[in-house]
């Protein structure tokens, strides 16, 4: 097995599966009182070792000791606290069922909104479009979500997502979108005014003026993805000109 | 000595390999692995929804199919998705995904020899695209006997393979190359035991010609270990470059 050395002689570290991770290195900060995070991407294994299970990028923050595999992939496997777009699938006395695009559907309590009480409480049906927030994560059972943040009780800007379009892209896309300054956004930021919410699930939620801006930017954000940055601003300038 | 392969030199040299990932729109991960004239696409889906008769409570159900080139599946193509399947389930950390399953479907595109091998290889790369979370990656490759110089040929082609008296399919993980560094001198039988994952033989062979061949298939392997690394760093220096300009 490859053991990983810590040297930053190259910005991206990659790590396949398999790959063990040196006990020195994830213990430098001795300060730290010895406590280590492992995040997405590493488990210990049977001979005390941590492992790399995904291919991505080794990554470390060294508040907490934290340690993780930055990978990309497709499929969403439900994470506590993250936000996300679901579309409403069923619905019960007390539960609406949402397609999250992950193994199962999530739930979502019809009184997890603002202001949600027995008597008054929004109504959604099947096919409606809902920006919400993963509030239980488990492997074992079936995600729950919420449309308000937990500590405050209001909206957020949690809740049904109206009109626009939803397209879905590779998770680690998502991710990249949510950065404040990622260029794609910034560039057509720049041409377009629209709204959009993305969730950590790789669906993306765009709404502009024109049923044709929105299908630019839908179109850009999809291209955005292997581009590099010379590349990203001709791609969205062609795409402005061509309108 | 010269092979029936006339683009290869060399008895223990493998074909060129190629191999391209997140090929397909639909599926959760894809890939093709090419060696020379032989080719196979795998598509990997999941962990996904799981049919009530297959659910296993405490791990995900992994379901291989093998599509052959032409045709509908045999007992051949059979055989070889248990194959892959016996040899992926331990390696897949399936425990990690109750409840779910995790479809790979495998299509041969092109047949010159060693299909197994380049069907494994595929697959790996397919999970790996896919995210699915695993024990280590593998290598497979596959080398002949020939039948009238008794010579060792690796990755042969189906020209080679008709000539061959027995025929021998590997796959090695890549944990293995701690003990392979740590005694460099005595490579023996038990480094390559330690590592092997998957062993198919066919024909008549001594013991000492099955050890040799897994050995230089153990060899070769490494290569192909290489070769994964470097397919998936460039995936993701091609996602990153945004972010580091």
């Amino acid at each position: 097995m490859a053991s990983i050395t810590t040297e930053e002689e190259s910005k991206l570290l990659i790590v396949l599966p398999g790959d063990q991770l040196p006990e020195s290195g994830l213990m430098e900060d001795s300060s730290a009182a010895h406590r280590l995070t492992l995040g997405p991407g590493l488990a210990p294994m049977d001979d005390d070792s941590i492992t790399a299970v995904k291919a991505g990028i080794l990554k470390h923050n060294a508040v907490g000791n934290r340690w993780w595999v930055e990978s990309n992939q497709r499929r969403y496997v439900a994470a506590q606290g993250e936000s996300i777009i679901g579309v409403v699938t069923g619905k019960s006395a007390e539960h609406y069922k949402v397609d999250i695009g992950a193994s199962q559907p999530a739930l979502l309590g019809v009184l997890a909104f603002e202001g949600a009480t027995k008597r008054n409480k929004p109504n959604h049906n099947i096919g409606d479009l809902l920006y919400c927030r993963v509030s239980m994560a488990n492997k074992d059972m079936e995600a729950e979500l919420e449309c308000m943040n937990p500590t405050t009780g209001k909206a957020d800007g949690f809740g049904e997502l109206k009109g626009g379009f939803v397209i879905k892209i590779s998770l680690g896309l998502a991710r990249r979108l949510l950065d404040p300054k990622n260029l794609v956004l910034r560039l057509l930021g720049q041409h377009i005014p629209f709204e959009m919410a993305v969730g950590t699930n790789g669906k993306v939620w765009v709404n502009s003026a024109s049923t044709q801006h929105t299908i630019l930017i839908c179109n850009a954000i999809r291209n955005s993805e292997y581009l590099n940055s010379g590349e990203c601003s001709a791609m969205v300038k062609s795409l402005v000109e061509k309108m | 000595m010269s092979r029936l392969d006339r683009s290869r030199t060399s008895a223990h040299q493998l074909r060129p390999f190629f191999s391209s990932q997140n090929l397909l729109n639909r599926a959760d991960g894809s890939a093709q692995f090419d060696f020379g004239g032989s080719s196979v696409m795998c598509s990997v889906v999941g962990p996904a929804e799981v049919k009530l008769r297959d659910e296993k409570l405490d791990k995900a159900t992994i379901e291989v199919v093998v599509r052959p080139l032409v045709g509908l599946p045999g007992i051949k193509d059979k055989a070889r998705e248990q194959a892959i399947r016996e040899t992926l389930e331990p390696l897949i950390l399936s425990g990690l995904h109750p409840r779910t399953s995790i479809q790979i479907v495998i299509q041969t595109m092109k047949d010159d020899g060693s299909i197994l091998a380049t069907a494994f290889n595929a697959t790996i790369l397919a999970l790996l695209d896919a995210g699915i979370p695993l024990k280590s990656i593998l290598g497979a490759v596959t080398c002949i006997v020939d039948s009238e110089t008794n010579q060792i040929l690796l990755d042969p082609t189906t020209q080679e393979l008709a000539n061959a008296k027995s025929t021998h399919t590997f796959v090695f993980d890549n944990k293995s190359s701690i003990t392979s560094t740590d005694n460099k001198q005595q490579e023996d039988k038990e480094s390559v035991d330690v590592a092997t994952l998957y062993s198919d033989s066919t024909g008549l062979f001594s013991e000492e010609e099955y050890f040799e061949c897994a050995q230089i298939c153990y060899k070769a392997a490494q290569a192909i270990h290489g070769f994964i690394r470097t397919a998936v760093q460039k995936k993701l220096e091609k996602e990153q470059q945004q972010i580091d300009s």
